[in-house]
């Protein structure tokens, strides 16, 4: 067993670090948050001159090679500066799905287009009424001569706004619960009946919702199977999972480090903060839960990239202990900097209203102590 | 002991309904003439406009169970929105420490809601150690003014107030709860600027404020110079009784269920769901327990002694309740409670609910932080002294 990253994951871990550092300070990034299209295109671009954005996809789809754990290095610093482009939406989500079950000529007219950053995709799964399970799927696909026609709604799709395509899940048979019986199609955002209303979110995000009104799909917009597209759909939920996981790991250590310095530097009745017990105690539980959520998060990873058989129980493991860390964490470094921690003017808020997205996203805390438990 | 309300008890309860109902707010009404039509019907009724000031100053000398009912009644129905911090804070201060041309001046005025006060506490120095504050005010050589120069912060609703109850430092001398003085001043007026802190629920009603050489007249102190801090913390007494709104949460937690139970989950509702069902009951539990606590406090109070150590735990309860509350409801709307900026995304009661959560992590902060309170239970109540130098 070896915790080490490899040479060439520590160069990237080190450049994205400076990347982040240099472009992500708190007023650059309200700045970015406050402009269409809601992130930067230059970083965007710079993303995918770095190679970052080609990291998971095989050398043969024009990537790196990379597997979850190259994911979780560049995820990791991300979370340091709340990073806004839309990696995880196209890349580890869309791209995801592509790489996974697309056909060659899905492939060629795709991967490349995502990998250097001049397309996007997204991923449209969750619905209204759905609650945390990817297999609750009602909008159903109706057979047509020469293919299907969807009609209904898709929730919380993430960068739905700035997607060229969108990788649907709809249901083709069984029941609204059943595993087997959803298929997945890439469909063209700008497809006639197709329609999407963005919004942002409380971290700053773009997210939207997608209104399907009797739109056609043919059998070349297909990905993968009919009936069989769970599999790759859940594979895909699960590397989401260990994205965020990363995300918010470098979010938290964010978070109980500046807890730790502020409470050196502010003094209240003659004393630094830090000279009081209960406050240092409490920052000594911020720092243990970070640092079982980073032994979890190696192990989820680890277990993942090596397909092993325990890997959808870790995954389950760690996105609950992620939640609770996420909020323990979180409260905590607000209510240490006192009135400053619930301001828009320091950056700790921010970082836990990102935690506080995480932790809704692909099922929050209980939904995976309960799936877990099963 | 009697659980059961008396006769008297609950004919007082019926008449509260019936007022409450009487003047509840119709669509289409001037929202702004019903509020102040509803405060003057209120006084008609025997000082129900100002319930807790006491009869000598028009108040109406309810019982605790009164009290109780009153709060109980008005969390349930449309009342018009009031501030406290002329009403309950300053209100007392001036009735127990300011001069009878003071309370002859600014009481009836508050009374009628016709100037809205704001509190110049906290400061970017001094916050849960408000002793420690800067904010100087120089008396002039003739003895005719004070001139105040410095900075408060978390000041709410600064840009609407037309007044200030504000503490400045007259003396370095002595320990530092000695040398404050407690100033009325009008709010505009130059030398004065408000400047707005966002907060994480994404509004505005904290302020930062600054003061530039501020003439305030020797008649606008109230008591004794560096008398100020005694003042003070009786207020800060008032304050952290008021925001532990109990009877609020007791509201709030049906409209949680409710909105819980319009959640699907399977066959069911998200209040089938056996995990948040059982987070639901906790919350309850602690609520009932702390209905009751608040009830022993309030029994205490009107009997006229000092107020018994239960009352001590009320701020520290009820902004946990609070919070919780919130939390439960930001989890209910799941992942579409991350929606912001009045978009809707799933149920109507999702948008926004993270920001609802957020905006609720102050409540354990202001008014005293939780640590602060738990230090003075340390001390006060426990009776615990510390031997650290």
């Amino acid at each position: 067993m070896n915790f080490d990253l490899s040479e060439e994951q520590q160069l990237v871990s080190d450049s994205i670090e400076r990347f982040v550092l240099n472009n992500y300070g708190l007023e650059s990034r309200v700045a970015m948050v406050q402009q269409s299209p809601g992130f930067s295109l230059d970083h965007w671009k710079t993303m995918s001159e770095l190679g970052w954005l080609g990291l998971p996809f095989s050398e043969d789809d024009g990537g790196f090679g990379g597997d979850q754990l190259d994911t979780m290095v560049l995820m990791e610093q991300f979370g340091k500066g709340l990073v806004l482009e839309p990696f995880l939406a196209s890349i580890v989500l869309g791209g995801g799905v592509l790489k996974r079950v697309a056909s060659e000529s899905q492939r060629k007219a795709w991967l490349e287009v995502v990998i250097d950053g001049s397309k996007q995709l997204a991923l449209a799964y969750a619905e209204p009424e759905s609650g945390y399970e990817p297999h609750n799927v009602a909008v159903a696909g109706n057979k047509t001569n020469d293919g299907y026609t969807l009609t209904g709604t898709k929730c919380m799709v993430l960068h739905g706004k700035t997607a060229d395509a969108f990788v649907v899940s709809f249901r083709t048979s069984g029941g609204v619960v059943d595993q087997s019986g959803i298929s997945l199609a890439l469909i063209p955002a700008d497809r006639d009946g197709l329609t999407v209303q963005g919004f942002p979110t409380v971290d700053g995000l773009q997210s939207s919702e997608l209104t399907f009104n009797q739109v056609s799909i043919t059998a070349d917009d297909l990905l993968g199977e009919i009936d069989n597209g769970f599999g790759a759909l859940n594979e895909v939920i699960n590397d989401g999972i260990l994205a965020v996981a990363a995300e918010a790991l470098g979010a938290m250590e964010i978070l109980y480090k500046d807890t730790v310095a502020y409470t050196q530097a502010r003094e209240q009745f003659d004393h630094p903060l830090s000279d009081f017990q209960v406050l240092q105690h409490r920052m000594v539980e911020m720092f243990m839960e970070y640092e079982q959520c980073k032994s979890l998060l190696f192990r989820a990873t680890m277990e993942v990239a090596a397909g092993g058989d325990d890997a959808q129980r870790c995954v389950h493991a760690l996105k609950h202990l992620i939640g609770k860390a996420a909020f323990f964490v979180g409260e905590n470094a607000v209510q240490t900097h006192g009135g400053m921690g619930v301001t828009e003017e320091l950056r700790v808020g921010h970082y836990f209203k990102r935690l506080l997205v995480i932790e809704a996203q692909f099922g929050n805390t209980d939904y995976h102590l309960d799936q877990f438990s099963t | 002991m009697d659980i059961e309300l008396s006769n008297d008890d609950l004919s007082f309860e019926a008449e509260v309904r019936e007022f409450l109902a009487g003047n509840a707010y119709k669509d289409g009404e001037d929202p702004n003439k019903w509020r102040m039509d509803w405060f003057e019907k209120a006084r008609e009724k025997g000082g129900w406009d100002v319930p807790k000031w006491p009869a000598k100053f028009g108040g109406p000398g309810w019982t605790p169970n009164q009290h109780y009912i009153w709060q109980k009644e008005t969390a349930r129905s449309s009342t018009p929105w009031d501030m406290p911090f002329g009403l309950s804070m300053l209100g007392p201060v001036l009735m127990a420490h300011g001069s009878e041309e003071q309370q002859d001046r600014f009481l009836p005025d508050i009374r009628a809601r016709k100037v809205n006060w704001c509190q110049g506490y906290s400061e970017p120095g001094a916050g849960s150690d408000l002793a420690s504050l800067k904010t100087k005010a120089v008396l002039s050589e003739d003895g005719s003014h004070y001139v105040v120069n410095g900075t408060k912060i978390w000041t709410t609703m600064a840009h609407i107030a037309d007044w200030i109850f504000c503490l400045t430092r007259t003396s370095d001398a002595g320990i530092k709860q000695e040398g404050i003085t407690f100033l009325l001043f009008p709010m505009k007026q130059e030398g004065i600027e408000v400047k707005p802190i966002i907060t994480l629920g994404g509004s505005h009603s904290v302020n930062t404020v600054f003061f530039t050489d501020i003439k305030v007249p020797v008649a606008n102190r109230v008591g004794a110079e560096g008398k100020g801090w005694t003042y003070a913390k009786g207020l800060l007494e008032h304050e952290r009784t008021g925001i532990a709104g109990i009877s609020n949460s007791i509201v709030a937690l049906e409209g949680l269920k409710d909105k819980a139970s319009s959640v699907k989950r399977g066959n069911g509702s998200l209040m089938d769901v056996s995990s948040f069902k059982a987070k639901v009951a906790a919350l309850e539990i602690d609520l009932m327990a702390v209905e009751y606590t608040e009830l022993r406090s309030l029994a205490t109070a009107s009997a006229g002694t000092a107020p018994g150590p239960e009352s001590s735990i009320l701020k520290l309860k009820g902004t946990d309740i609070q919070q919780r509350i919130q939390k439960l409801t930001m989890e209910a709307g799941g992942q579409f409670s991350a929606a912001w900026g009045g978009t809707n995304a799933g149920p109507d009661f999702a948008r926004a609910g993270m920001g609802g959560y957020m905006g609720s992590r102050v409540y354990t902060i202001y008014g005293g932080a939780s640590e602060v309170q738990k230090d003075i239970v340390t001390k006060k109540v426990l009776g615990i002294k510390s031997s650290k130098k």
